[in-house]
């Protein structure tokens, strides 16, 4: 057989796919799997799209457009897992931060009111995000939004990948930006900018990367696909321990993976503070289809889907849980009662149902306490 | 979206193909050169560049393109990925080139690193000539640069066979020719190549050092 071609970025969120890589993880399952590091979004969406690359750790939004077509040839993908919770953050430069930031870091409302004060006050701040179809995207605009603040009229909001945002920010090129860890901590580190608001603070623990694999391997490749389940699965599960940290961010250190400082990548790994990724937890793996209606509902939103799509429809296609509780029972983990649930509105800890044992859940507050119903 | 090829009558597609004007993204300049030349005999009028420091998005506007190819490497490529999406005041939806009755041709430009995206309102006769002349090129480079690194990465491998055999050969009271048929055989043995026992026969005498 050959090397199942997964791809990924230069981002601490790879890490489920990194530690099963490294640790013998995919071996175990006998699988040989070829990790391909790219330098941006368009170009992993586009090697999926051309059967250059089998699977890939995906933004979600980008895995519903390939599937529906909107960039280029529609390429049908199947998400069978998610990989992570939270984990982004919105860092600006320090003329914008330092204001915002002084007297510690506010709530995501408050931090979002002072920067449309800021912004009244000055020429457009531009801004970036890591790509047009993604979480970062989609959340500054809930969270500008939610805070008074018009993402179309008063700022300008680019694209540039995760790793060349600390660059275009010394550049001067961008006011500020919102990709993932640890570009953030990077900026940071370079007394560039400052972290004032992350995504977690917009939408507590709200899904970020997903695994999006070509339906047509998955077709023909379904034992390979529920080897590669279970070995993420085992992966996802010591991410989420705060004692492996340590060895996981030297693993994604490398210079062929993240290629930075490995304290830039521990902060942003389990343990490394409140708003840090989740890997395994909460049912952090599993593929929510009121994920994927969410996603879409915010695509509309923005103008970004054609009219007449059904949202639901595509969510129940690309999004397959099904695909996921056959790993996980063969794996003996607890498989979630339903694919939809509630997002946001959950203000205190809850109890998800789930054979064999629930599965505990944490807060899932939006900013602006807004809640949608499955 | 509109994607791929769109005909107008033939005699617009005639006029049309005198202005196929092409922005071309590539930092390696040597390559650029070749695509530049390659693509005026494809029929691509008008070749321009981006100015140096220039993002893709003002490039876009400021040339007015019919199609822009880039390179897939350049990070900053992504902007141009549904650029309509960020510039509602300034819409100039720009797609991805797709030939939808030629997958294998779209693979191979993906695999050759290269992109192209329509700029869509302008009607667009054959491009496809222009696009396949920047993927010929592209590919062309690749496999200088891959033939390139092999011919650097065998040179560097003999030159450490040779310290390690002269090293063996020192150390054993050897001559050459057995000092070589030392280290295949060592190789042989464990199953390495005779270059990762060189190198390790190296690694060895430095810590002795």
């Amino acid at each position: 057989m050959p090397p199942i071609r997964l791809g990924m970025l230069r981002l601490t969120d790879a890490a489920p796919v990194v530690l099963a890589r490294e640790s013998g993880l995919f071996a175990a399952e006998g699988l040989d799997v070829a990790l391909s590091v790219e330098p941006s979004w368009a170009n992993l969406a586009d090697k999926l799209c051309y059967g250059l690359l089998d699977a890939a750790v995906m933004l979600p939004p980008l895995a519903l457009a390939v599937a529906l077509g909107l960039r280029a040839a529609a390429t049908p993908l199947l998400v069978p897992m998610g990989l992570s919770l939270n984990g982004n953050a919105v860092t600006l430069a320090e003329d914008l931060a330092a204001p915002i930031l002084a007297d510690g870091r506010p709530e995501a409302l408050e931090a979002g009111r002072r920067l449309g004060r800021l912004l009244a006050a000055r020429p457009k701040a531009r801004l970036a995000v890591v790509h047009a179809r993604s979480t970062h995207h989609l959340l500054l605009r809930y969270w500008l939004a939610a805070s008074g603040i018009d993402p179309d009229l008063d700022v300008v909001i680019g694209v540039i990948p995760p790793a060349e945002m600390v660059a275009a920010l010394e550049s001067g090129r961008i006011d500020g930006f919102c990709a993932g860890a640890p570009w953030g901590q990077m900026a940071a580190r370079a007394g560039l900018g400052r972290e004032v608001v992350t995504s977690a603070g917009i939408w507590r623990n709200h899904p970020e990367k997903c695994l999006a694999v070509r339906a047509d391997w998955a077709g023909t490749e379904p034992a390979p696909l529920q080897s590669l389940l279970c070995a993420l699965l085992r992966a996802a599960q010591r991410c989420d321990d705060p004692a492996e940290a340590k060895e996981l961010a030297g693993l994604l250190a490398a210079d062929r993976y993240v290629g930075v400082p490995a304290e830039a990548v521990v902060a942003s790994l389990p343990g490394g503070g409140p708003d840090s990724s989740i890997f395994f937890a909460q049912a952090a793996t599993w593929p929510w289809r009121s994920h994927a209606d969410w996603f879409l509902g915010q695509m509309a939103r923005w103008g970004d889907l054609p009219a007449g799509l059904d949202r639901q429809a595509a969510a129940r296609e690309v999004y397959r849980p099904d695909l996921h509780a056959e790993a996980a029972r063969a794996l003996g983990l607890p498989v979630p009662d339903r694919d939809r649930k509630q997002e946001g509105g959950h203000d205190r800890p809850w109890q998800l149902g789930a054979a064999p044992g629930p599965i505990e859940m944490a807060p899932d507050p939006f900013c602006d306490g807004a809640h949608f119903p499955a | 979206m509109a994607c791929g090829l769109q005909r107008g009558i033939a005699g617009q597609a005639a006029d049309r193909y005198d202005a196929v004007k092409v922005l071309l993204v590539d930092a390696n300049s040597e390559r650029a050169q070749s695509v530049e030349t390659d693509l005026a005999a494809a029929g691509a009028t008008l070749v321009i560049r981006p100015s140096p420091g220039e993002n893709l998005r003002d490039s876009v506007a400021r040339v007015g393109p019919d199609l822009v190819i880039v390179d897939m490497a350049r990070p900053d490529r992504d902007s141009l990925d549904d650029i309509r999406h960020l510039s509602r005041h300034d819409p100039r939806p720009v797609v991805m080139f797709v030939d939808r009755d030629d997958p294998a041709f779209m693979e191979a430009a993906i695999e050759a690193g290269v992109s192209s995206y329509n700029v869509v309102g302008a009607a667009l006769p054959a491009v496809k000539p222009i696009v396949q002349a920047a993927v010929a090129m592209f590919r062309r480079y690749r496999q200088i640069e891959a033939e390139l690194e092999k011919s650097q990465a065998s040179l560097k491998e003999r030159a450490i066979i040779i310290e390690a055999k002269s090293l063996v050969m020192r150390q054993r009271n050897m001559t050459e020719p057995e000092a070589y048929r030392w280290l295949r055989r060592t190789a042989m043995d464990r199953n390495r190549r005779i270059v990762d026992i060189a190198a390790s026969v190296l690694a060895r005498s430095r810590e002795e050092k």
